[in-house]
């Protein structure tokens, strides 16, 4: 079967929707507590540059997509999530063939952006899988490039799976589904 | 005797101050001066062909996207009987965007301000209250037809231009198309889009990214060293200057800006360096190692649809990373995979200019389109991964652009020269079968001296 790769057609989009899952963990409860500080790590690792802490976060089984966004009208104007392209489109061998590259010469973040990484609005259900967890959040990055005193930033909402592992949890799927169909932000050398 | 460049800018400088044809040198001010701009948006953008996208996208009668020529926006659009048409996403009412969308299928694109209704091909068909003539007592509807470029289709590619009586595509591309038919030409399908382009916004002038787009190797062994490093090309971190992995090859062009790399595979990348290639055929030799994108069987394909020389020459030499003038880069290059998935990846760019000092940059990604779901699958991925956005080959370029132009607004800076004087002259490498201006060795600046040539010429014409 081959898929349609048409920019036109809107049966390659797809419409975003609350959580899959209809069995919630509920806000202030033990899961969802210790997910929330384990994405306030996650995003701490990723500020603060300690790559192989994050790189520890993460499950073998990886993948990691942001799709592209695409404006429409009329009947399909919902449809603008298009998973035939993407901005990042990774594995757990490409993610540690990026972060080795920052440890050598990768000029993108050599100088180093300093980031900021703001994740709100945790919403979390259960998966069918035992010990998985559908994590969606918002998340707000402001980049900060060498003596540019105009910061970039990116809003997207970050839709994960994170699995119950040896005590702690691992991500094992995220997709980022950014907000702007033109990207504002003049890389993505740093992960979202 | 160079013929005199007749602009002139309203300070009294000319366009041979800014671009020193004795010297080959280019003023730095031509990144960000304004005047400068809005000639080049008359003089060339304008003027030459641009590529819009990829018929692909668009397969079925009423499939439109929305691209943009420089500044003006256009609607790209199947109409009922299959033709491709561009035209100006400008209500001739009063102004607005007919279209808001960026893709999608419509027969008729209905202008939501008076309601100004118009075909896939831009034909004005009405407004509402049709008794009342709200388009004019005494205008004749075909007048009021949204503007219109000429278009015209290469291996799929969607070109236009505004320039309506101008040269013809083949003529655009000149000696160059020799060897771009030898990428987009090549198989019974042709290529395919896997997916709409990738969209960014840099903040600098759209001849940061265009000159290099004229062939600029020699950066990849110093902004690219990852590559080496990661140990993907030849060589490795100790040894980059010393082996200087696809730094040689013949470079091509043509005086319409166009240029290509065209380099030996097992001399750029070290996973194929041990290839018995030694006195073998053209066929034996691409069956040892196919060119990017292509896969075994398409083999006898690429006898059919090219002469036997553009065949050999894919073969040994092919056109890896090149530019079309004045705005498009393209790199179909072999991307070595560690997990035993498809090589290869094949991509474009725009750089679109939005005003002296933006410019977007858009990605589109291909495949051939008869090549298996899974290697399609991979070629996107290897191509996500190293170009466009996040791609580790391009983020450092996408570091480098923003800061040259934060210098170029100095004003002791800006009168700072861009240098294109390593230059290695004409030379027919023996036994070279192809038309164009010929480089052979290392890369050096002779294609991208060509490019400014190119926008010297055009600028130069009224
Ligand atoms: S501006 Fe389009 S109908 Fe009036
Ligand atoms: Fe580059």
């Amino acid at each position: 079967m081959t898929t349609t790769k048409s920019t036109a057609a809107p049966d390659s989009t797809t419409i975003l929707r609350g959580l899959s899952s209809n069995r919630r963990v509920p806000l202030g409860s033990a899961v969802y507590n210790a997910l929330l500080e384990t994405l306030y790590d996650e995003a701490a690792a990723l500020d603060e540059r300690r790559f192989d802490d994050w790189v520890a976060m993460l499950e073998e089984d990886l993948v990691y997509t942001a799709p592209i966004r695409l404006t429409r009208t009329g009947p399909n104007r919902d449809r603008d999530v298009m998973r035939t392209m993407f901005h990042f489109d990774e594995s757990y061998g490409s993610i540690l063939m990026r972060t080795g590259r920052m440890q050598k010469s990768a000029w993108a973040e050599d100088p180093p952006s300093r980031c900021r990484r703001f994740v709100t609005n945790v919403r979390i259900g259960e998966c069918d899988a035992a010990g998985e967890y559908e994590v969606v959040s918002y998340l707000f990055l402001e980049r900060s490039r060498g003596d540019n005193p105009e910061n970039e930033h990116m809003t997207a909402e970050r839709r994960d799976i994170w699995r119950y592992v040896n005590g702690c949890y691992k991500l094992t799927k995220r997709e980022i589904i950014v907000d702007q169909s033109v990207l504002g932000m003049s890389n993505f050398a740093v992960f979202l | 005797m160079l013929q005199k460049s007749s602009l002139t800018l309203r300070d009294g400088t000319k366009l041979d101050d800014l671009i020193m044809r004795d010297t080959n040198e280019v003023s730095l001010r031509v990144m960000t001066d304004e005047e400068l701009y809005h000639h080049e948006m008359e003089r060339i953008f304008a003027k030459t062909w641009l590529l819009l996208g990829h018929e692909s996208e668009i397969p079925k009668a009423g499939d439109f996207i929305i691209r943009d020529m420089a500044e003006d926006n256009v609607i790209v659009a199947r109409d009922a009987d299959g033709s491709v048409n561009v035209s100006l996403n400008v209500c001739p009412h009063r102004g607005m965007r007919v279209c808001l969308g960026e893709a999608g299928n419509k027969r008729v694109h209905q202008c939501i301000y008076h309601g100004w209704a118009f075909k896939p091909n831009g034909d004005f068909i009405g407004a509402p209250i049709e008794k009342e003539k709200m388009h004019g007592n005494n205008v004749e509807k075909a007048t009021l037809n949204l503007k219109k470029a000429r278009v015209h289709l290469y291996g799929g590619l969607i070109f236009a231009t505004w320039n309506v009586d101008g040269p013809s595509f083949d003529e655009y591309l000149g000696d160059i198309k020799y060897y771009m038919d030898q990428l987009f030409c090549r198989t019974d399908s042709g290529l395919e889009l896997l997916g709409p382009p990738q969209r960014f916004v840099l903040p600098c002038n759209w001849k940061v990214p265009g000159e290099q787009s004229g062939s600029d190797g020699f950066h990849t062994l110093t902004l690219h060293r990852s590559l080496m490093e990661g140990g993907v090309m030849g060589g490795t971190a100790e040894t980059i200057y010393d082996q200087a992995p696809g730094m040689y090859g013949v470079d091509v062009s043509c005086e319409q800006g166009h240029s290509l790399r065209c380099l030996e595979a097992e001399k750029t990348f070290k996973m194929f360096a041990d290839i018995p290639f030694e006195g073998k055929s053209t066929e034996e030799r691409l069956n040892l190692l196919t060119p990017p994108g292509i896969t075994k069987e398409m083999i006898p394909e690429l006898f059919k649809n090219l002469s036997e020389d553009q065949v050999e020459q894919l073969a040994t030499f092919p056109p890896q990373v090149g530019g079309m003038f004045p705005n498009v880069l393209l790199a179909f290059i072999f991307a070595p995979r560690t997990d035993g998935g498809a090589s290869g990846a094949l991509t474009l760019h725009t750089y679109m200019p939005k005003g002296p000092d933006r410019v977007e940059f858009v990605n589109y990604i291909f495949a051939e389109k008869d090549a298996p779901e899974q290697v399609k699958r991979d070629m996107l991925q290897n191509a996500i991964q190293a170009t466009g956005t996040s791609g580790t080959i391009e983020q450092d370029d996408a570091d480098v652009w923003p800061v040259i132009m934060r210098n170029a607004r100095g004003g002791v800076s800006k009168h700072i020269t861009l240098k294109y004087q390593a230059l290695h002259g004409e030379e027919r490498p023996e036994g070279w079968k192809g038309g164009g201006m010929l480089y052979p060795g290392f890369t050096k600046d002779d294609t991208q001296w060509n490019w400014w040539l190119a926008y010297h010429k055009l600028m130069s014409e009224a």
